[in-house]
């Protein structure tokens, strides 16, 4: 299935997961503050946001772990789960960061024991483990301790547990966070093989080219609350205002091309032989320069426009909070 | 709904026995402990063997009943096993009856295991079989307050096992030290008698007492209410501290003071 015409039949009536007014109070110490956000069905989201944003906190009240506060309301599938959380666990499948299975237990007894809470039959718990152990390849260490695996393994382990019970959503806390390259590679794959078919993905992640890769939406978190709302390209089209220009000149500029070239455009010389080019209006900015260079005997021998990354966002809306807060803080 | 309840708590409790049975503060504080405690008490004194059984099969009851239940919740919050469980669809009153099962089964078969043995091997008589169904129903209710008082102590947000087995024994040796055990509530003034009270322990001996040699203080039926109360007190305080005190146990907000005052006003 297309990732991109799957996402275009979703509408409204497919929410999978929606959430209104997510707090959570630590003391005096909100950890998120009033969170809103809706899901749909199939759709990868990702939650980014740095240390202490609140995107764990989110995933343990939208779980159940945490208690929800008087005014919060949470539904999946178009049914309150307020009033029965521990009902609706069964639609969950999480992989948390630090791998939980039981270290003492075998890989196989982490799947027996998992499998049993959730009421199905030991058949059963065997046909789907062997599918799922061969599907990640985990099957040769079936009998393995679970201290024995390697990180990787682990987390494969997890993500075992995760589809376990058939959820229709996953949820997962940084799940390539301290994965050697190979194995954060085939948890991207298998994540996006899981959308194809069909679930429904939240994912926290710290990682900007994971999040713009697989997410179809982006929730940015500072302090407790969601800065941002976006896909990954709507995120960096808000912010493209202001893209970099890199151009490499032929030869060495003389003082007063220099200055010529100045009056069109400001730019800064790098140590590599680039120009950088700050710009509001890039192919405008480029003809000129062009024009310029043709007036002044320029030869300008390379251009290029960098795209404005996820990360850059990022950190531009996490200092414009934080400046906001300072502010507030000062007053 | 019941059935799978009970399915439940039993899973969890047979998981909890397979992990935690052989971790080092439970064979230390379980069956260490109660052991020297009571070859240094009867080793060189001229003590009955009634009352060496009854302290024997109080000790052993009290020790192996709070030694699972205090460490279950600090490792599991400690390996990060406590997070799946609650992600699990399982209600915190299952979470808790799996530990006090665990724990009471791991202290109800030692101990009655140790009782029979003794028995059998000491000639201990008994005037009915009433008798001996009464020791087995005091060690069943012993089991189940003290995996009782351990999970209380459990409530104690940390996921170091030391802390809670410091707590545990400065709260046990106090409770075992007025219970009669040693001293006989027949040679205590009326004051240190209420004292007694206190101590759920003070309640098994003396119903132990009157199965043995009928030396008993208060009434058995009394005995039994008391260790009923204690047991119905302690879930009641338990369950209401754990369920103020789990959120701790997985809060970590990472988040320095500074920033704390910066979001505290930006909240307001």
């Amino acid at each position: 299935m297309n990732i991109i015409t799957h996402r275009q039949n979703l509408n409204k009536e497919s929410v999978a997961i929606k959430v209104l007014n997510l707090s959570k109070r630590f003391e005096d110490l909100f950890a998120v503050y009033n969170a809103s956000f809706e899901i749909l069905q199939g759709e990868i989201v990702g939650i980014l946001g740095p240390n202490g944003a609140g995107k764990t906190t989110t995933i343990r009240l939208l779980t159940g772990v945490f208690q929800l506060e008087d005014n919060a309301k949470i539904e999946i599938f178009g049914k309150d789960i307020t009033k029965n959380p521990i009902k609706y666990k069964k639609h969950y499948g999480i992989v948390p960061e630090i791998s939980n299975a039981y270290s003492d237990y075998s890989v196989w007894q982490n799947l027996k024991f998992s499998g049993s809470i959730y009421g199905i039959t030991k058949e059963k718990i065997e046909k789907r483990s062997k599918k799922l152990l061969t599907q990640f390849d985990l099957i040769n260490r079936m009998h393995s301790k679970t201290k024995t695996l390697s990180k990787g393994l682990k987390q494969r382990l997890n993500l075992c547990l995760a589809l376990l019970h058939k959820p229709p959503i996953l949820i997962l806390d940084e799940p390539t966070s301290g994965l050697d390259p190979i194995s954060m590679n085939l948890m991207r794959k298998q994540i996006l093989k899981l959308k194809e078919e069909g679930k429904t993905i939240l994912i926290t992640t710290h990682d900007m080219r994971e999040a713009q890769n697989i997410c179809d939406r982006i929730l940015i978190m500072n302090n407790g609350k969601i800065i941002a709302d976006q896909s990954p390209k709507t995120l960096r089209e808000q912010f493209k205002s202001t893209s970099t220009i890199l151009i490499k000149i032929e030869g060495v500029l003389s003082i007063e091309q220099e200055k010529n070239l100045s009056k069109i455009v400001k730019f800064v010389k790098e140590k590599n032989g680039y120009h950088v080019i700050t710009s509001e209006d890039a192919l405008k900015d480029i003809s000129n320069l062009y024009k310029a260079s043709r007036e002044n005997n320029i030869t300008i021998s390379e251009v290029k426009i960098k795209e404005t990354s996820l990360e850059e966002v990022f950190i531009h809306l996490i200092k414009e909070d934080l400046l906001n807060l300072e502010e507030m803080g000062n007053q | 709904m019941i059935h799978e309840s009970i399915n439940k708590i039993w899973l969890l409790s047979k998981k909890n026995i397979f992990l935690y049975i052989r971790k080092g503060p439970v064979l230390i504080f379980g069956l260490m402990f109660p052991f020297f405690m009571t070859l240094s008490w009867v080793i060189g004194r001229e003590i009955s063997l009634n009352l060496v059984f009854i302290g024997i099969i109080a000790m052993t009851s009290f020790f192996t009943a709070t030694a699972i239940s205090p460490v279950v919740l600090p490792i599991e919050t400690r390996e990060k096993s406590l997070e799946r469980i609650l992600s699990f669809p399982i209600s915190l009153n299952e979470i808790l009856l799996g530990i006090i099962l665990a724990s009471t089964l791991y202290s109800l078969i030692i101990t009655s295991i140790l009782a029979i043995i003794f028995m059998l091997l000491f000639s201990i008589m008994f005037s009915s079989l009433s008798l001996i169904f009464l020791i087995f129903l005091g060690i069943l209710f012993m089991s189940v307050l003290g995996s009782l008082l351990g999970l209380l102590i459990s409530a104690y947000p940390t996921d170091m096992t030391s802390d809670v087995m410091i707590l545990v024994n400065l709260i046990k040796f106090p409770l075992l030290f007025i219970s009669g055990i040693f001293i006989p509530l027949n040679s205590l003034s009326p004051h240190l008698v209420f004292l007694s009270f206190i101590s759920p322990i003070t309640f098994l001996a003396d119903l132990l007492k009157f199965c043995v040699d009928g030396s008993n203080y208060f009434m058995f039926q009394f005995d039994i209410i008391m260790l009923l109360i204690w047991i119905g007190l302690l879930f009641v305080v338990s369950y209401t501290l754990h369920k103020r005190t789990l959120p701790k146990r997985l809060a970590e907000t990472g988040i320095s003071k500074k920033k704390k005052m910066m979001i505290k006003k930006n909240m307001v």
